[in-house]
């Protein structure tokens, strides 16, 4: 059984504005897959309506057997904690430490006491430790996240959804607000510690560069629609052009 | 205005650039507008009549020297002042408790008024809207009036009228601070699978901290001299004893009074300033 099934998903968002029309995707075992297509086309979307932070409009997604779509608050809530989610604009809570960010990855899991308390649990405290370790932020943990420069704050977001121990990552262009060397260190960082750690990478991007550089397969987005799923080495001339070639010559 | 005519009459228009379209005002819109400012300024000058000369009891008042001879008698007598201290400390409590209290009552009025993260929807929502209108739209003595009714005289009454009265405007900017923060942190925590309680706590709570603190820190400030008046209503601290200064007609002790509040009110506004500047 595939790990995440998405079937006939749609999205039309109540302003009119319709972002998926119908998408069909399986992840199975632990590899990258970009989701390639310009901006509009719906990529962002995707993501968000896999672990619902978008309601889909119609469509399954079945996570490891479990059907989310069709999931009660409590049930999502649950559904969630084996989804890491990495953001475009890293999404960390400012006036909170490095650490405390990277442990906020757990609440999921943290009893309201703990989190109302910020006690977390001494094994959770290791192990955020060593994931800063692995990022290379380890001597940042008491700095408050907004004195960190944009890569070590991606570094902070890949931590953070590693904490959970997911199942699956959602990356949404998470290189689109860094310097191109910089994104490239942090897409590489990425990419090795979800394979160490044995996690599928589902990432959007909208740089050909970086989805072929990184990926093993390319799922191509536009206007809502799969246009082409391939191997990165398989993906040709006329699948980009059917990405980017703007509306009126298709 | 004959002037005017005047001018147009020895040939402006005969320049040839301004031809026959003026391109000052129409003289009648000015006129209009002279008109206007008569009418208001009698208006105003009966109104003025009306309350200063014809209401005032001019007899009692007396002339100039009169007058400062009144004032005169409430130069502060420091001599009375050690037997007010107590009651300016009851005072700065009262204030104290009432802004606390209120405070603690707002949050959870905050995150019901707060659109983005009240927890049941437009019922929630209203709920929180309507406790902050019915907070702020009753003036504090009225509160204290009420809860004096109930508990009798004192200090609690009057903390409680403070507390009551601090709520509405507490939640009310906490509630905008809450509907304007960013949406990611939020989104972040909920992708976690939190609970609700921890993404206010970890996600909201942060960003709404110092904007939280500043406005309670200005609400004790207000509060403090709100709580100075409580007392003529019987809400307890120094109001009582200047209602009753006044009416046995001790004007140098009332002037005590007046004076010890603002050395409070000064005080008051140091401690904020101190705490300001050390939390945020």
């Amino acid at each position: 059984m595939a790990l995440l099934e998405v079937v006939g998903l749609k999205k039309t968002y109540p302003t009119g504005e319709t972002a998926l029309r119908g998408i069909d995707l399986t992840v199975n075992g632990a590899e990258v897959i970009a989701v390639l297509g310009l901006s509009g086309s719906g990529k962002s979307t995707l993501l968000r309506c896999i672990n619902r932070l978008v309601e889909p409009s119609e469509g399954l997604v079945v996570l490891d057997g479990v059907r989310v779509s069709e999931l009660d608050r409590r049930g999502l809530q649950r559904a969630r904690r084996h989804m890491g989610m990495i953001f475009q604009e890293y999404n960390l809570v400012d006036r909170l430490t490095v650490l405390e960010n990277v442990l906020s990855g757990c609440l999921g899991v943290a009893s309201t006491w703990r989190a109302v308390t910020r006690a977390f649990r001494k094994d959770d405290i290791e192990r955020a430790m060593e994931l800063c370790s692995r990022v290379g932020i380890l001597d940042q943990i008491r700095k408050r996240a907004d004195q960190l420069s944009g890569g070590q704050r991606q570094r902070v977001g890949i931590a953070r959804a590693l904490m959970q121990q997911p199942k699956i990552l959602l990356v949404d262009e998470p290189t689109s607000s860094l310097d191109p060397k910089i994104g490239a260190e942090v897409m590489e960082l990425m990419c090795a510690v979800a394979d160490e750690h044995n996690v599928p990478i589902l990432v959007s991007v909208h740089d050909l560069d970086v989805a072929t550089g990184y990926s093993k397969r390319i799922v191509g987005l536009r206007e809502g629609r799969i246009v082409f799923d391939a191997e990165t080495r398989e993906v040709d001339r006329s699948m980009l052009q059917s990405i980017y070639t703007d509306q009126d010559a298709a | 205005m004959s002037g005017i005519e005047a001018a147009d009459a020895s040939g402006i228009n005969g320049a040839g650039l301004i031809g026959d379209a003026n391109p000052l005002r129409p003289r009648n819109t000015i006129l209009k507008r002279y008109c206007l400012i008569a009418g208001f300024a009698s208006v105003v000058l009966v109104l003025t009549a009306h309350v200063f000369v014809f209401q005032t009891d001019w007899a009692r008042t007396g002339g100039l020297g009169q007058m400062l001879k009144t004032a005169a008698w409430f130069l502060p007598n420091l001599g009375y002042f050690p037997s007010i201290l107590l009651a300016l400390f009851e005072t700065f409590l009262i204030a104290l408790f009432g802004t606390l209290i209120g405070m603690v009552i707002a949050i959870p009025v905050a995150v019901l008024a707060a659109r983005n993260v009240t927890p049941a929807g437009l019922a929630s929502y209203w709920a929180g809207r309507v406790t902050i209108v019915l907070s702020r739209s009753v003036h504090e003595l009225i509160f204290a009036l009420i809860f004096v009714s109930a508990l009798g005289l004192g200090p609690l009454p009057g903390m409680l009228a403070l507390a009551v009265r601090s709520v509405g405007f507490l939640a009310k900017t906490t509630a905008e601070a809450i509907e304007n923060i960013d949406i990611g942190p939020v989104e972040a925590i909920e992708a976690t699978g939190a609970r609700r309680i921890a993404v206010l706590l970890f996600a909201v709570m942060p960003q709404v901290f110092p904007i939280f603190v500043g406005n309670v820190i200005f609400q004790f400030d207000i509060n403090i001299r709100r709580a100075a008046i409580l007392g003529m209503v019987g809400g307890g601290g120094i109001g009582l004893i200047f209602a009753e200064q006044i009416m046995s007609l001790a004007y140098d002790r009332a002037g005590t009074v007046v004076l010890g509040v603002v050395a409070m009110v000064l005080l008051g506004e140091y401690i904020s300033i101190r705490i300001r500047s050390w939390l945020l």
